[in-house]
């Protein structure tokens, strides 16, 4: 006989679990974030830093506290409230005044995610959702510009600060004024995450690469404003003018394809239903783009997504496996063929 | 070209390093042994013996009129000590015939040797088969002559033997394809005989090249035989996936592999059956992998039926202090055993002791919604919304998602990254469908 001190656990199999964990996942999310953080700051400097750690900080605050009054276990650990503050910054322009900053993360974690029953629960993406609350508040705070007078005393003038928006050059059709190739690698103008789309190629390759991401959000994104780009309009001009890769590399169009719209808890569940989510959100960015100003439409077409995931998913069953199309069938022997039939 | 795959299924660490290399040996004859009177799936059988009777090593000691069900023999000589219910693997009692050794080892052959694969109709082979108590030793112990008896109008042309042995820890299987690769053969040419079956494939998943070169070589000369490379994944001895890696075929929802004109037996099945038909030798020893962190000696053993697993972890050198899981079968669909006052049964492919180091820990958090479940699973279900569906006792809703179909292999629970007991919840939803499809 075995020795009886031996104390038995007895539960249901498997008795093996993967090592990977949310929070492992999420510090990946982290790391694929670090290139176009890296970006930003080499780009803003401190208004980069300063506005990434007010961000991250008052996020993780704000988890804290949700969670301590709704009498909840802390679940900093699981690093969601961080990624959720550094994506908030990365949507903000340089020089956000420091307390929409932190209404920002009032509403990305505090109301989005923890009202909403905590990480798992919420319908909206949290960082995009404190976007949009920031923008539309922003009227409140018009001509309160000031605040960002002392910023600029203690963290030094910077040119990059003041540069116009790629999109908004491009709307203007002036986009000739800054190249391709400088969007692409580095170039200044919007928000803190559209610094480099070469860095959140990466940033998604590694998303990709860890398999925390599938092909399906970004790619379908992606194509779908390469399509409507090339054949809005005259396409062969479209084409010359290389309008097309603008839309792909401007704006937050990366960073919504592949850190947004790939956001777990907020997107569909299914391949397909993946597909279909990203060729939507492709085409309201586009409507957007076109025909309402330049700001937001990127994180305004993922949320109004976000609201169709619960339809999406009950609309796109899996096959069910040994569901045999015919042509597969013929495949199979004549005389199995035949009895299956029956 | 590249290893036989299917789509989803996880990457376990294998830890078979711990027993992979230790040839079979045979585990000391136990004075006592258990032998219960169901070992399978189907119908249990009637005892044959009393209490006091003296029994040999062979003989048939409980048999059953029904069809799907397959006899129990005796794996020790001496005396019937008792007919009573006693510890089974499969967490109940079952009446077992409790054997007291007499140490003689002394064997009764029912069956005669036959040479020759030729000399045996079907329907012999049929017989033999069930006479010698044979089911799938895999872990399912389905009655093996059950399988070799299509029924009308399902032609079977093709014979998989599954070498594939994706439960990591577990490598009883590989040392029989090292060790008895001629046996192998020869069981899969009586089962392609008893179906009329024109092709065999031997399926082994690629990390053990060792396994493949021996049955490559053992195959040689047989054109209708064959030797597939399988990715190495869990759950690539699925059955199902095992089909459809080597065939390329699907077996239907709800149908089984007879529907595409396959039979799969396991590596150790097949043995028994060879050994069967060429010895008379009835299913009274198994090979048993004991291992894992908790075993002193880990081992592969050539264990008689109805030795308690206490025995023979004991003959391995004990259980480690640290040891707080012990398993019957492989990690991934493995049960978790409250003692080790439990006899091996037919089903019985590995004892496991697992460390807490090695175990896992289930929280049951919040779904994230990740779809890793969905990526895992490797009949295309939607776990998450399967197990949400049981939570909340929407079995309606569980059974449209297809709860039914799920083979219960874990890839699901193992990969969740909140530690939800998907398959778990799984298994709650599909027994409430099968039940209410009965009623």
């Amino acid at each position: 006989m075995a020795e009886q001190e031996v104390l038995l656990t007895v539960s249901p199999s498997p008795h093996l679990r993967s090592p990977e964990n949310i929070p492992s996942a999420m510090r990946d999310v982290l790391i694929a974030l670090l290139p176009v953080t890296l970006c930003s700051i080499y780009m803003y400097r401190w208004y980069a830093v300063f506005l990434i750690a007010v961000s991250m900080a008052a996020a993780a605050l704000f988890e804290l506290l949700f969670r301590k009054i709704m009498k909840k276990q802390a679940t900093l650990h699981d690093c969601s409230a961080l990624v959720t503050g550094l994506l908030l910054a990365l949507c903000l322009r340089p020089g956000t005044p420091w307390w929409s900053v932190i209404l920002g993360a009032f509403f990305a974690v505090g109301i989005a995610k923890e009202l909403m029953g905590g990480l798992g629960w919420n319908r909206f993406n949290p960082a995009l959702f404190g976007l949009v609350a920031v923008t539309l508040l922003a009227p409140l705070y018009v001509g309160t510009t000031a605040t960002f007078a002392p910023l600029r005393q203690f963290f030094g003038p910077l040119d990059a600060l003041t540069q116009a928006t790629p999109l908004a050059l491009i709307k203007q059709g002036l986009y000739e004024q800054i190249s391709l190739s400088r969007l692409f690698l580095l170039s200044p103008g919007g928000a803190l995450g559209e610094t480099s789309a070469l860095a959140l190629f990466i940033g998604g390759a590694y998303l990709l690469y860890k398999k925390h991401i599938r092909w399906q959000t970004p790619v379908s994104i992606i194509g779908t404003v390469l399509i409507l780009a090339i054949f809005w309009g005259n396409p062969l001009e479209n084409i010359a003018s290389g309008i097309p890769l603008y839309h792909i590399f401007a704006g937050g169009l990366l960073l919504g394809a592949f850190f947004m719209a790939t956001d777990w808890v907020t997107s569909p569940i299914t391949e397909k239903g993946e597909l279909i989510f990203g060729i939507a959100i492709g085409i309201l960015v586009m409507l957007f783009r076109k025909a309402l100003g330049p700001t937001e439409g990127v994180a305004f077409s993922i949320l109004i997504m976000n609201a169709f995931v619960p339809l999406i998913d009950r609309l796109t069953k899996r096959p069910k496996f040994g569901e045999v199309p015919a042509k597969k069938a013929a495949v199979a022997p004549a005389g199995t063929a035949v009895s299956k039939s029956n | 070209m590249g290893a036989a795959n299917f789509r989803g299924g996880v990457h376990p660490e294998h830890r078979k390093e711990l027993t992979a290399s230790l040839a079979i040996t045979a585990a000391t004859i136990p004075r006592k042994v258990v032998i219960p009177l169901q070992q399978h799936i189907g119908a249990p059988c009637e005892p044959l013996v009393k209490v006091g009777d003296a029994v040999k090593v062979g003989q048939m000691i409980g048999d059953s009129e029904a069809f799907v069900s397959a006899p129990v023999h005796a794996s020790i000589s001496g005396t019937v000590a008792a007919i009573e219910p006693y510890n089974h693997p499969l967490g109940r009692k079952v009446t077992a015939i409790i054997i007291e050794g007499d140490g003689r080892d002394e064997w009764c052959s029912e069956l005669e040797p036959v040479e020759k694969v030729d000399d045996l109709s079907p329907e012999e082979i049929r017989a033999r088969i069930r006479s010698a108590g044979i089911v799938g030793l895999g872990g399912a112990a389905f009655p093996a002559h059950v399988k070799l008896s299509p029924p009308e109008g399902k032609a079977i042309d093709t014979v998989i033997i599954n070498g594939a042995e994706c439960e990591p820890y577990l490598t009883a299987d590989h040392r029989l394809m090292l060790e008895r690769p001629e046996d192998i053969v020869f069981g899969l040419e009586v089962i392609m005989k008893a179906l009329g079956a024109g092709r065999g494939i031997i399926g082994i998943e690629d990390n053990k090249p060792d396994a493949l070169r021996v049955m490559r070589q053992a195959i040689e000369g047989k054109s209708d035989m064959s030797v597939v490379a399988l990715k190495t994944k869990y759950p690539q001895g699925a059955e199902k996936m095992l089909i459809l890696a080597t065939t390329r075929r699907r077996v239907p929802s709800g149908g089984l592999p007879l529907d595409v004109g396959v039979v799969n037996h396991n590596v150790g099945t097949t043995v028994a059956i060879a050994e069967a038909v060429r010895k008379g030798k009835p299913l009274i020893e198994r090979v048993v992998t004991v291992t894992g962190e908790g075993v002193k000696r880990p081992a592969n053993l050539m264990v008689r039926l109805g030795t308690l697993a206490g025995d023979l972890l004991e003959y391995c050198g004990g259980l480690r202090e640290d040891t707080c899981k012990l398993i019957m079968g492989g990690p991934m669909m493995g049960l978790a055993q409250p003692t080790a006052d439990f006899p091996v049964v037919k089903g019985t492919s590995g004892i496991l002791a697992l460390t807490a180091e090695e175990a896992a820990v289930y929280e049951n958090g919040s779904c994230i919604r990740c779809a890793s479940c969905v990526k895992a699973c490797p009949i295309n279900l939607v776990p998450t919304f399967i197990a949400q569906a049981a939570e909340h006792g929407l079995f309606d809703r569980a059974e449209k998602l297809h709860a039914a179909d799920c083979i219960e292999c874990g890839c699901c629970s193992y990969i969740c990254p909140a530690g939800i007991p998907l398959t778990q919840w799984i298994r709650i939803a599909k027994a409430e469908v099968l039940a209410r499809r009965r009623r």
